[in-house]
C-alpha cells in the first residue's frame, strides 16, 4: 500500500507530501494557525513529519468515520469534548496518560483522552450597540435587550450545547425558564459560533449569549469593537480533546506529540492564541483558571442526553 | 486542412462499429465517477457500519430518520423553495435570452462574461453579501439610510437570492436555443403579419421549452441542494430545508453518516420526480429543428431597442453582478466589522495580506486554479461523449444514463463527500485517488458533470441528424463525424459549458472541506477557515481576489478560437 502511494504521489502532478519519513497524521479542528505551529513546532523539535488535515471538528469527525474500514488518522484535536466521549465509549482510542499531563485539571483528562487547552463560555458584546453592560446570563432577559441577542445553536455548536448542558445541571427550572424569556426576548439562534458573533460585530445586533471566548478575544485584538463578560454565578469550560486512535500505526510518535502539545513550549503555542491553556502552571494570556467561575457538572451523564437538551431548547427558542 | 491524427476515409471504420464501444467507455465513466459514490451512500443509508465493511444493523438508520416529525416540513419547504427559485429564474433569464439572441457578437459576448460572474461567487460568500448589505445597520442602511432585513429574511427574500444567482444556468441555455433557431421562422411569421408577442409566444416560446425545461430541471436540482443560502438566510426565520437538515448530522456531536444518507436519498428521490416529470414534459414539447439554418446573421438593432436591452441587461447585471461585488469588495476593504463603513475603517490590510511572503493564499489559489482547469477539461470531455451516447445512439438505457447524470446535482456535498470517500478509502483498490488532490479532481468532476451534460445534450438535440447521416454516407465513422462535425459545431456550448465547470470547481466548498489531502489547502477551505476563526474581512479579501483571477482567464478563454464559431 505504501510503495502504491508513493507511486502514485509521484505520478501525480501536484504532489502533497513526501512519504519518505513515515509521517504522523493529525485531524485538527480550527484555529489552522495553532495546528499549523504546533505541527511545526513538532517536527522541528523531533524530525517526525507531520501531515495536517485541518477542517471544522464536525468534519474532521465525518472523515474518521467515513475512513473507518481503512484509517489514516494518528491524533484527533477536535473543539467539542463530545467527541472524546463517544469516541472513548465505543473504544476506539488508544490509552495513554502523558507525564505532562500533572498539572491538568482533572476534569479535562481521562485514561484516553486530554485537553489540549479550553474556551470558555461567555457573553460578548458590542459596546457601540448602546446597551447597558450585561453582567450575568439572567440580564439579557431585561427588555432593554429585546431583539439584539444572539445565541450559537446547541444543535450546531458543541461548546453552546455545553453551556445549555451547565446551566441546566446548574439549576434545571431556572435555566429553562432563562431560555424561555430570552425567546420572549427575541432571541437569534443563527447557527454556529461565527453565525452568532458577526451579526454583534457588525451592529445588526448587540450581544452574544454563550460566545467562544478566545474568538471574541482575538477578534478584539485585531481592533473589533467588543467586550467579554464572564458571569460570576458560573459558566462552563469548552475543553478541546486531543486522542489517540487505536487503529494508529504510529503509537510512540502520536505519543510523542500529545506530550509535545502539554510541554511547556506546546502550551505556549496554545495560550497564544487565547485559549485557556490546559495546563494550570502555564500563565494565559486571557482571564484563567483563577479568574473564571466554572460550574461543575458530569460531563458524560449530560451527554447521555444531549440529543433531549437539544431538543427541549430547539422547542422552547423556535419560533 | 488535411486531418493530421484521424484516419482517412477508406482507414475508417465502416459503419458504425464503435457503438458499442463508445456506450461501454460512456457507461463505465459515469459509473465509476457518479454510480459508485452514490451506491456507497445508499448501502450506507441501509447498513449503518457499512463503513466498517459490516453489514450489522441493516436498515437500523431508515426509521428513526424517517419518523422525524420535522422531515415533512423540511421536505415541503425544500420543494417550494426549488419551485419557487426555478420559476423567478426562468422569468429572468427569459427575456434576456431572448434579446441576447439578436445582439451583435460583441457587445453579446460583454454581458455574457458578466453574467458568467454569479457562477464565480460562492453561495455562501453571496449570501453572506447581501446580508452585510441590506440587514439592519448593513451597508445600505449606512450609505443610504434603508435596511431591507424584513424582505431577506423571507421566503420572498432566499427565493430572491437564489435566483438572481442561478438564472444564467437558464440563461446561457436558452441563449444559445434562440441563436439556433435564428430569425428565419420569425421572419415567415412576420411576412403574414404576427405581432412581436405572438411571434415570441407562438413560434420562439414552443421552440426553446426544451431547453428551458432541461435547463429549469437543473436549476430546481441545485436549488433543492443548495446549503449556504438556505443555512445563512432561512436560519433566521425558522425556515428548514432537508439539505439544512442534512448538514446538521455533519455538524456536531453526535456525527450521524447513516442519518444524513438516507435524508440524501430522499432529496435523490426528489430529483428521480423532478425528473421523470422533465421526461414527461420534454416528450410531450420536443421540437425537431431540421434544416435550420445555423449562421442566421441578427437583424440590425433600432437604437430604441438598443436602449432597452441596455436597460435591461443593466439591470440584471447589477443585481447579480454589481451589488454582491460591490459589497464583497467593501467588505475586503473594511479594516473591522465592527467599524462600519467609515474612511477611517478603510484599509489594504486583508487583501495586502494575500500578498505577503509566506501567506498561503497563493498557495490555494494556484492549487484551486489547476484543478478548476483540469476538472474543466475532463468534465467537457466526457461530457461530450456521453451526450454524443444519449442524444445520436439513443440505446435501451440511455434513460438510466440521463437520469445518472443529473444526480450529482441532487446530493449535497457533503454526501457526494462521503460517498468518495466509502467509494476510494478502499485496500483494495489497485490505484486510488484518494488521499491526494487528484480525489478533488474527482471530485469536482462528479459535482460538475451535470452541467456539460445537460447543456450540450440541449445543444446536440438541436443540430440536424441530417448533418451526421451525410457525413455517415460519405464513410466517416463515429469518431470522425464526432471530432469533425459535431464537435466544431459544439464548440461554443463545450466552451461556455467549460467556463461554468471552472468557476464552480474554482470555488467548491463543501466536499473540499472534507476531501482536501493533508496540508492542501483550496480557495474555498482557506476562505472558509477566515470565517471559521479568523477574519470576514480577510475571507473577503480572498474572495475578491479569486473572483478577479477566475474571471481574468475565463475573459481570455473566450478569445480561444472555438469562441469564435457561431
Amino acid at each position: 500500500m505504501k510503495t502504491f502511494a508513493a507511486a502514485l504521489t509521484v505520478g501525480l502532478a501536484l504532489t502533497t507530501s513526501a512519504f519518505a519519513a513515515d509521517p504522523l497524521v493529525v485531524y485538527s479542528a480550527g484555529p489552522a494557525s495553532l495546528s499549523s505551529a504546533l505541527a511545526n513546532a513538532f517536527e522541528a523539535e523531533t524530525g517526525t513529519p507531520v501531515e495536517l488535515f485541518q477542517s471544522t471538528a464536525g468534519k474532521i469527525m465525518a472523515r474518521y468515520q467515513a475512513e473507518k474500514s481503512n484509517p489514516h488518522a494518528d491524533v484527533m484535536i477536535s473543539a467539542s469534548w463530545g467527541h472524546a466521549l463517544t469516541l472513548d465509549e465505543a473504544g476506539e482510542l488508544l490509552p495513554y496518560r502523558s507525564p505532562n499531563a500533572s498539572s491538568v485539571p482533572d476534569a479535562l483528562k481521562s485514561d484516553h483522552y486530554v485537553a489540549q487547552g479550553a474556551a470558555a463560555l461567555a457573553i460578548a458584546w458590542n459596546p457601540n450597540a448602546g446597551l447597558p453592560a450585561p453582567q450575568h446570563w439572567a440580564d439579557l432577559t431585561h427588555p432593554a435587550y429585546k431583539g439584539q441577542i444572539t445565541m450559537p445553536d446547541p444543535a450546531k455548536s458543541g461548546s453552546a450545547l455545553t453551556l445549555v448542558q451547565g446551566l441546566v445541571a446548574q439549576d434545571e427550572d431556572n435555566a429553562w425558564s432563562l431560555f424561555e424569556q430570552l425567546a420572549a426576548n427575541d432571541l437569534l439562534v443563527p447557527g454556529a459560533n461565527k453565525a452568532a458573533l458577526n451579526p454583534v460585530l457588525q451592529g445588526a445586533r448587540g450581544v452574544v449569549f454563550g460566545a467562544v471566548d478566545y474568538i471574541v478575544i482575538g477578534a478584539r485584538a485585531k481592533g473589533e469593537s467588543i467586550e467579554v463578560v464572564y458571569p460570576d454565578e458560573g459558566t462552563v469550560l469548552a475543553p478541546r480533546p486531543i486522542m489517540i486512535l487505536k487503529s494508529t500505526r504510529h503509537a510512540q510518535a502520536a505519543k510523542a506529540f500529545v506530550d509535545f502539545m502539554l510541554s511547556e513550549k506546546g502550551q505556549q503555542l496554545v495560550a497564544e492564541r487565547y485559549i485557556l491553556p490546559a495546563r494550570t502552571d502555564i500563565e494565559a494570556k486571557r482571564p484563567g483558571w483563577k479568574e473564571l467561575s466554572i460550574i461543575d457538572f458530569d460531563a458524560r451523564q449530560a451527554a447521555a442526553q444531549a440529543a433531549a437538551t437539544k431538543a427541549r431548547f430547539a422547542a422552547v427558542t423556535a419560533r | 486542412m488535411p486531418a493530421t491524427a484521424l484516419p482517412g476515409p477508406t482507414a475508417a471504420p465502416r459503419g458504425r462499429s464503435l457503438r458499442p464501444l463508445l456506450l461501454t467507455l460512456a457507461t463505465l465513466l459515469l459509473v465509476i465517477l457518479v454510480g459508485l459514490p452514490l451506491l456507497a451512500i445508499l448501502l450506507y443509508a441501509l447498513f449503518p457500519h457499512i463503513n466498517e465493511w459490516s453489514l450489522a444493523a441493516p436498515f437500523g438508520a431508515l426509521l428513526p430518520n424517517l419518523l422525524d416529525p420535522q422531515l415533512i416540513t423540511a421536505s415541503l419547504n425544500s420543494v417550494a423553495l426549488a419551485l419557487g427559485v426555478t420559476l423567478l429564474s426562468t422569468c429572468i433569464a427569459l427575456p434576456l435570452a431572448f434579446r441576447r439572441a439578436q445582439m451583435a457578437t460583441r457587445p453579446g459576448r460583454l454581458w455574457d462574461a458578466l453574467l458568467l460572474v454569479p457562477f464565480l461567487i460562492p453561495p455562501y460568500i453571496g449570501a453572506l453579501s447581501w446580508m452585510q448589505l441590506l440587514q439592519t445597520r448593513g451597508f445600505s442602511e449606512q450609505l443610504l439610510g434603508f435596511n431591507l432585513a424584513g424582505f431577506l429574511y423571507s421566503f420572498p427574500g432566499i427565493v430572491t437570492v437564489m435566483a438572481l444567482h442561478l438564472f444564467p444556468m437558464i440563461y446561457f441555455a436558452a441563449a444559445r436555443a434562440f441563436a439556433v433557431i435564428g430569425n428565419r421562422y420569425a421572419d415567415v411569421g412576420r411576412v403574414f403579419g404576427g405581432s412581436p408577442l405572438q411571434i415570441f409566444a407562438r413560434i420562439h416560446l414552443p421552440m426553446v421549452l426544451p431547453t428551458l425545461l432541461s435547463s429549469g430541471l437543473i436549476v430546481f436540482i441545485l436549488s433543492i441542494e443548495e446549503f449556504g443560502t438556505p443555512e445563512i438566510l432561512g436560519n433566521r426565520f425558522g425556515f428548514r430545508v432537508i439539505v439544512t437538515a442534512i448538514h446538521e448530522k455533519f455538524s456536531d456531536w453526535p456525527i450521524d453518516l447513516p442519518g444524513a444518507s438516507v435524508l440524501s436519498m430522499i432529496l435523490i428521490l426528489l430529483a428521480f420526480i423532478a425528473f421523470l416529470l422533465h421526461q414527461r414534459l420534454a416528450r410531450r414539447f420536443s421540437s425537431a429543428l431540421e434544416n435550420q439554418s445555423l449562421n442566421a446573421p441578427p437583424r440590425a438593432r433600432t437604437p430604441l431597442q438598443q436602449l432597452f436591452d441596455l436597460l435591461l441587461f443593466g439591470s440584471a447585471v447589477t443585481l447579480a453582478v454589481l451589488l454582491p461585488l460591490l459589497t464583497i469588495t467593501l467588505s475586503a476593504l473594511l479594516d473591522t466589522l465592527s467599524g462600519g463603513l467609515q474612511p477611517s475603517n478603510m484599509s489594504l490590510r486583508h487583501i495586502g495580506g494575500l500578498f505577503e511572503l509566506d501567506s498561503p493564499a497563493w498557495a490555494a489559489i494556484s492549487t484551486s486554479l489547476t484543478l478548476a482547469l483540469l476538472a474543466a477539461l475532463g468534465s467537457v470531455l466526457i461530457a461530450i461523449l456521453v451526450a454524443f451516447t444519449l442524444v445520436r445512439l439513443r440505446t435501451r438505457g440511455s434513460a438510466v444514463l440521463d437520469f445518472l447524470s443529473i444526480l450529482p446535482n441532487a446530493i449535497p456535498g457533503m454526501a457526494v463527500a462521503v460517498g468518495l470517500i466509502l467509494t476510494w478509502n478502499q485496500a483494495f483498490w489497485p490505484l486510488s485517488p484518494y488521499n491526494s488532490p487528484a480525489i478533488l479532481l474527482v471530485a469536482y468532476i462528479c459535482l460538475t458533470l451535470p452541467y456539460p451534460i445537460r447543456m450540450l445534450t440541449a445543444a446536440l438535440k438541436q443540430l440536424p441528424r441530417s448533418l451526421d447521416d451525410a457525413a455517415y454516407i460519405c464513410g466517416a465513422g463515429e469518431l470522425r463525424v464526432i471530432l469533425r462535425i459535431l464537435v466544431p459545431l459544439l464548440a461554443p456550448v463545450a466552451l461556455a459549458a467549460g467556463f461554468i465547470v471552472f468557476a464552480i470547481a474554482s470555488r467548491e466548498l463543501v466536499s473540499s472541506l472534507m476531501l482536501a489531502p493533508p496540508g492542501v489547502e483550496t480557495v474555498a477551505t482557506y476562505v472558509f477557515h477566515q470565517f471559521d476563526q479568523g477574519s470576514i474581512n480577510a475571507g473577503m479579501a480572498m474572495s475578491l481576489v479569486t473572483i478577479l483571477v477566475s474571471g481574468s482567464i475565463i475573459v481570455l478563454g473566450q478569445r480561444l478560437p472555438g469562441g469564435q464559431v457561431r
